[in-house]
């Protein structure tokens, strides 16, 4: 077999990237939502040093980051039903049980990363100004929203938008275990269909467009979010 | 909890040698580190020279250096394994498993490190180059001498963190089949078939070991005597 032609790949094979690139970004989808909430927590807990939270959450860092995803994968995968108790592991097995096995090992180990970004994001803002607005009498919810929560999101935005570009880049991955995404889609139309040339082109197009579009996003917001609240475009900050 | 099962002198034998010792053959974690040193080696020669021409004021060097870096970044290793791995065949090219891997990661690491080489070359002082300059130096030397040396200093902790993921990326060399730390692990896992846990949580121990080591030894380049005397003066 040689030669590159598109027009092999038949409505199967482009039926079967579609519903590749879904799965693709659904568990992208639900994975950046977990990590976001794991890494808000952890990064929050870890800046605030309490106790004996601080030796928990660094542990999990240094492992969930040093480790190889995949292999967090595999392990989630064969010890969910183990590790986990029966309320937790029950709705994971009825979601699909690969996909969620997935989505657990993606949301744990790029949890740790984003936890990171926030816990710097914290650490950047001014400690007088904690003190500032406790004095001007604002409440703990008040301080958080209005003066720390504005400044984390703009210092914070970049990175954790590179971590997601990570993150759509992790889940081809789960093909290890069984899920049904985007390069799964590629071994299958590679080994029934003989068009794995055509087939790996188009993924890799599909994955460089999704990534090249969720990097130039991150660059804008950027932009957007350094210049100062309430000026317009143009105009010099005051 | 099964870790008898699991810590047998066996199966730590595989962990660590494959099947070195009965078909000579490297495996298991020598095998990992095989790929991934040499991945780490290349990645740094190819990174250094992409930084520079991304730092290069002519259009014909930092624009290819540009695609190279953002080609390589927004696609999955995964991707990139399989294309040096299945598509050499379509053009009668035989491939080696351990050549795509390797290639594969070199790419692909190599694309990251560039980025930390050109803002590590961005941050030495512009006083120091033209200093290099006033003495005579021509380009070649104040890059080699003058530019690198600083930059790799001052890069050392996001270096580690690239040579981190890319031991951590060797986990991939299983899905096509070598016989690696993660693929050892597997077999182990589905011969003895009720120690699941224990088996994963082994690996994730072996790969974290060897990790904090490669971290603790870039830790120790910091000390710029050390660093002086392994890199400056060759």
């Amino acid at each position: 077999m040689s030669g590159f032609d598109l027009g092999a790949l038949d409505a199967e094979s482009w039926h079967r990237i579609l519903a590749g690139l879904a799965v693709t970004c659904k568990l992208a989808a639900v994975s950046l939502v977990f990590a976001s909430l794991i890494g808000i927590v952890v990064g929050t807990l870890r800046w605030a040093n309490l106790p004996v939270l601080r030796q928990i959450t660094w542990l999990y860092v240094e492992i969930a980051r040093n480790t190889p995803p995949l292999v967090q994968i595999l392990f989630w995968y064969f010890s969910a039903s183990v590790l986990l108790p029966a309320w937790a592991f029950v709705p994971l097995r009825d979601a699909g049980y690969e996909f969620s096995a997935a989505a657990l090992a993606l949301s744990l180990y790029h949890g740790a990363f984003m936890g990171e970004v926030f816990r710097a994001g914290l650490n950047s803002v001014n400690a007088g100004q904690f003190q500032a607005a406790r004095a001007l009498g604002m409440s703990f919810l008040q301080l958080m929203t209005r003066i720390v929560a504005p400044q984390v999101a703009r210092i914070t935005a970049p990175p954790m938008v590179n971590e997601a570009v990570a993150l759509v880049k992790s889940t081809s991955l789960a093909l290890a275990i069984g899920v049904a995404e985007l390069t799964y889609q590629y071994k299958h139309i590679d080994n029934f269909m003989f068009r794995g040339f055509e087939a790996l082109m188009v993924i890799t197009i599909i994955y460089l467009t999704l990534c090249l579009a969720l990097s130039l996003f991150g660059r804008l917001l950027g932009h957007r979010l350094s210049r100062p609240r309430g000026s317009a475009p143009g105009q010099a900050a005051a | 909890m099964n870790w008898e099962r699991v810590w047998t002198a066996t199966n730590w034998e595989r962990l660590l040698f494959g099947n070195l010792f009965s078909t000579g053959e490297s495996g298991g974690l020598l095998l990992t580190l095989q790929i991934g040193l040499l991945a780490i080696v290349l990645a740094t020669v190819i990174g250094a020279a992409i930084g520079l021409m991304r730092n290069a004021t002519s259009r014909w060097l930092w624009l290819p250096a540009a695609a190279y870096v953002e080609g390589l970044r927004n696609v999955p290793l995964l991707i990139l394994v399989f294309w040096a791995y299945f598509v050499p065949p379509h053009f009668g090219l035989q491939t080696s498993k351990f050549a795509a891997v390797l290639v594969a990661l070199t790419l692909f690491t190599s694309a990251y490190i560039a980025e930390v080489v050109r803002g590590g070359i961005l941050a030495v002082p512009r006083t120091v180059v033209d200093s290099a300059r006033a003495i005579g130096l021509n380009w070649w030397q104040i890059q080699l001498r003058i530019v690198l040396p600083i930059a790799f200093f001052n890069m050392i902790p996001a270096l580690a963190g690239r040579y981190v993921v890319a031991i951590k990326n060797t986990s991939l060399a299983f899905l096509i089949g070598l016989s690696d730390l993660t693929e050892i692990g597997r077999q182990i896992s589905n011969h003895l078939m009720t120690a699941p846990v224990e088996v994963y949580a082994t690996l994730l121990l072996i790969y974290f070991v060897v990790n904090a080591l490669l971290s603790r030894a870039m830790q120790q380049l910091e000390d710029r005597r050390r660093f002086g005397r392994l890199f400056v003066r060759l």
